[in-house]
């Protein structure tokens, strides 16, 4: 069978099951409709720009673009500039290539009224700006859909839209220190070799006062966030590293412009602005580092619905969440997440509060039952009466306590941060006790105010400034490659101090889903029948058999079953050649009337055929492959090692024993999860939560390092400060592992640079300290620190 | 050798070094480096029709700041 591309999403599919449109072949209708709008907007090169690239069909289920032109939508996400245009960020989702970059951009550009598109290739972010007289942000919406993509609004206002600012303005300061520093070293050069060879004074002048211009904007422009810091530090009373800075390099720059002027000595330009580059790229590594906590909140936002669909008399009306009242009645279908507390008021059906609770389990919910927010239906078509509006419902609640949580997020004081507050004024001390005792030795005015300003020189921090943000780099990209994300560079040094780890079981122990750990086989039987019958289900226990019977049977024939139906929260039942077959839990069998032995505390799965039992098969939440080994090692770390479940006593206890942990918690509550940690805290302990589920949310916030898992919800990942991209516990041994080996880096880093300094301050204070010298030792020190931070790649295969 | 050769060297190579930093700054505030990934796939659309139709939308913009210069408030 020949296969063609689809003209518009170029996926290949046989000839004779594709849409014929003259010379042209579709897919889908969808494709279609795509293919003829670009062609009649004049787009086509479209397809000639998008190369061997492949789009995926569009999809036709979106929510009404309508809601995109309500208040509240605008006061939430659009912005006014100042000509009086409306401004709106989005997430642009289905861009493949650069090519759906300029389709996007190019058929916005073509609609009467947008002033402009600027799409982000990299992370598919874009910025609309638009007239609001002339075009609704609806139709904008529905131009996006129409090519074929779809757009989620982000609220950019916050903290992103701050750091990329602050990151912007570091590259800006950064180059004009890199190309002023490059320059004047090679200045520097002519000046040193004149210093041993010989050179007139008024080369050496004409030397000096270009470094002079060159210094400058090193100084006061690249230099400017130190004053700041000096200046923010010393009204809260601090000696902070940036006054030191700040005095060191501008009684250098001062005492040079004097040296220059009257031609006597040597000039100290080319130190200051190496101190204040080195120590600026240090500072730019750890903004670089910090932890972007920018749309947090926004991707919790995603999560919770906007409309919900409410019943009024006879029909159905969708309205904003924020709309609906205490006794309004909501309609409730397969697969929608529920929005809102209520009580069931007719219908019948499995949920999942897998999110809520953690327990893998679906609840079945029937009349008078609780439907608590953010539980999401499996199969059931419910009308409930909402008993509380959205804002006092489950879901609004633990978002607002997560924000709580995240804004009260303790922070542990950094060792270098510590140190620095001693050292800078120390240092001051001394420079300033040096220039005294020249002073009264006797000496020059000169002379004593030289050797004082060289003793800030030469202890100037670049080593310091390098130490904890290099080895901090080379920890995180060690970790990068063994796929454990550290958020934040802060984060390594918090995690090797901690004393006790905390674990969820569903998910981070163990695998979270049921598999097959036993099966009986009474009578022999067809498998083909038994395959096809679970395969028709999404629950997770019939999941569960699937998989089993993918990996144990060889060969499997799909039969065809008649009247194949799920009974919820029992089972399937359906007909094979007139024969009845079912399959499903014990209450199933009783409905059957067929006698079983369900004693057990694992999850069992019967199959009967003609009201025969004819298999058994048991089922439960293993833990994960190498749990045991990853569990002793964290306790040979010195770790508290904790497991804390919102699952019982029972199926905890076991899973525990089996991979190793004393210390169970089970029955809690996602609330009852973070106020364990916070007790933990109150006691004394450094904590490290490891979860995966919205449930283990509050928790996460609450610790002082969340780990999340990499198939774990958004938001918990979002929350979370270290991502364990494959699930397994042996990434997070090893995340203690690289963050305890980086931690003793930046030690020894910091020690080096003290170490340093202890030997050439007092030589500074002899006054054995020419600029070359300066220069040297400075440079010197920080590649020190550099080649150390660079060790740990040996250290830690 | 008369020193003024050499600061009239030095300053002329500073000056020709600073302008190319200018033009360097001026890409970086321009946000001609903020997305890697559009930045080397721009060369491939950069015909006369997209340059015409980049020219459109300026005019278009610039049409609506001028509406709204006149609006009599």
């Amino acid at each position: 069978m020949s296969k063609v591309k689809c003209d518009h999403c170029h996926l290949e599919f046989s000839d004779e099951v594709m849409i014929h449109d003259g010379e042209y072949r579709f897919c889908c209708n969808g494709c279609r409709g795509i293919f003829h709008l670009l062609k009649d907007e004049g787009l086509e090169s479209f397809y000639s720009k998008m190369g061997d690239t492949t789009l995926s069909p569009p999809t036709e289920q979106f929510e009404a673009s309508s809601n995109f032109d309500t208040p509240a939508f605008s006061e939430r996400f659009v912005t006014t500039t100042k000509e009086g245009l409306s401004q709106v960020s989005l997430v642009i989702e289905g861009i493949h290539c650069a090519a759906c970059v300029w389709l996007n951009e190019k058929a916005l550009h073509k609609m009467d009224g947008v002033i402009e598109a600027h799409i982000n290739y990299t992370n598919n972010k874009a910025r609309i700006t638009w007239d609001s007289d002339t075009v609704k942000l609806s139709a904008i919406i529905d131009m996006i859909r129409a090519i074929g993509y779809n757009a989620f609004p982000y609220d950019s206002s916050l903290q992103e839209v701050r750091a990329n600012k602050e990151r912007k303005d570091y590259y800006l300061r950064m180059a004009v220190a890199t190309f002023a520093t490059m320059n004047m070293m090679w200045i520097a050069v002519a000046q040193y070799a004149g210093y041993f060879t010989g050179i007139t004074q008024d080369i050496k002048t004409i030397l000096n006062v270009a470094e002079w211009v060159l210094a400058t904007p090193v100084l006061f422009y690249s230099g400017w966030i130190f004053y700041r810091g000096a200046y923010y530090g010393l009204r809260n009373q601090a000696i902070t590293m940036d006054l030191l800075v700040v005095t060191g390099s501008s009684l250098a720059y001062l005492y040079s412009i004097y040296i220059t002027v009257f031609e006597k000595g040597e000039a100290y330009f080319d130190s200051v602005a190496m101190i204040i580059t080195f120590v600026l790229f240090g500072k730019f590594l750890e903004v670089l580092s910090r932890k972007n906590a920018a749309d947090t909140l926004d991707i919790i936002g995603k999560h919770i619905p906007r409309e919900v669909s409410i019943l009024e008399g006879e029909s159905i009306r969708s309205v904003d969440v924020n709309e609906v009242k205490e006794g309004d009645v909501i309609v409730i279908r397969s697969g929608e997440r529920s929005a809102i507390d209520g009580e069931v008021i007719s219908g019948e059906g499995s949920f999942d509060e897998s999110n809520l609770t953690g327990e893998s389990e679906p609840i079945f919910k029937r009349l008078g039952d609780k439907i608590i927010s953010g539980t999401t239906s499996i199969d059931a078509l419910i009308h409930y009466r909402a008993t509380k509006d959205f804002a006092h419902s489950t879901l609004s609640n633990l978002v607002n306590l997560l924000e709580n949580a995240m804004a009260q997020k303790p922070s542990i004081e950094l060792l270098a941060n510590r140190l620095s507050q001693h050292f800078s004024s120390t240092i001051l001390f001394l420079a300033i006790a040096t220039f005294w005792i020249w002073y009264f030795w006797p000496h020059s005015f000169d002379r004593s105010l030289m050797v004082g300003i060289s003793v800030i020189i030469i202890a100037c921090p670049c080593a310091l400034a390098l130490a904890t943000p290099v080895a901090t780099l080379v920890g995180l990209a060690l970790g990068a490659k063994r796929g454990i994300l550290f958020k934040s560079a802060a984060q390594i040094e918090t995690m090797a101090k901690a004393t006790m780890v905390v674990l969820d079981k569903t998910g981070t122990i163990t695998m979270g889903r049921p598999e097959v750990v036993y099966a009986t086989i009474h009578t022999p039987f067809d498998i083909g029948v038994l395959h096809t019958l679970v395969s028709s289900s999404k629950h997770p226990i019939s999941r569960g058999v699937k998989e089993y019977l993918d990996a144990t049977e060889a060969e499997i024939d799909s039969s065809s079953i008649e009247e194949a139906r799920e009974i919820p929260a029992r089972g399937m039942v359906g007909r094979y050649n007139g024969a009845m077959i079912a399959g499903g839990n014990a209450l199933l069998m009783e409905d059957l009337g067929i006698e079983v032995d369900s004693a057990s505390d694992k999850s069992l799965f019967y199959y009967a055929v003609e009201q025969q039992l004819v298999a058994v098969y048991e089922l439960r939440d293993l833990p994960k492959e190498k749990a045991l080994e990853s569990i002793a090692a964290l306790k040979a770390l010195n770790l508290r090692v904790v497991m804390l479940t919102g699952d019982h006593e029972a199926a905890a206890v076991r899973v525990a024993h089996e991979v190793g942990i004393d210390e169970v918690h089970a029955h809690l509550s996602p609330e009852g999860k973070a106020a364990f940690i916070e007790q933990a805290h109150s006691e004394g302990y450094v904590v490290v939560m490891a979860g995966d589920g919205v449930n283990d949310l509050l928790a996460l916030a609450a610790s002082d390092i969340a780990i999340a898992m990499g198939n774990g919800s958004d938001i918990a990942i979002e929350v979370s400060d270290v991502v364990l991209m494959n699930d397994s516990l042996t990434s997070l041994a090893e995340a203690f592992g690289i963050s305890r080996k980086t931690y003793g880096l930046i030690k020894q880093n910091l020690a080096i640079s003290l170490v340093y300094n202890s030997i050439t301050i007092p030589l500074a204070m002899m006054g054995y300290v020419i600029p070359l010298i300066a220069a040297i030792s400075m440079s010197f020190s920080s590649l020190l620190v550099v080649g150390n931070s660079m060790r740990v790649r040996w250290l830690y295969k | 050798m008369d020193s003024w050769v050499i600061a009239m060297m030095l300053g002329a190579s500073l000056f020709l070094g600073a302008i190319a930093l200018a033009a360097f700054l001026w890409g970086i505030k321009n946000g001609q480096f903020d997305d890697e990934k559009k930045m080397m796939n721009q060369v491939q659309y950069d015909d006369e029709r997209e340059l015409n139709d980049a020219a459109n939308q300026q005019r278009k913009k610039e049409s609506v700041n001028k509406k709204e210069e006149y609006r009599p408030e």
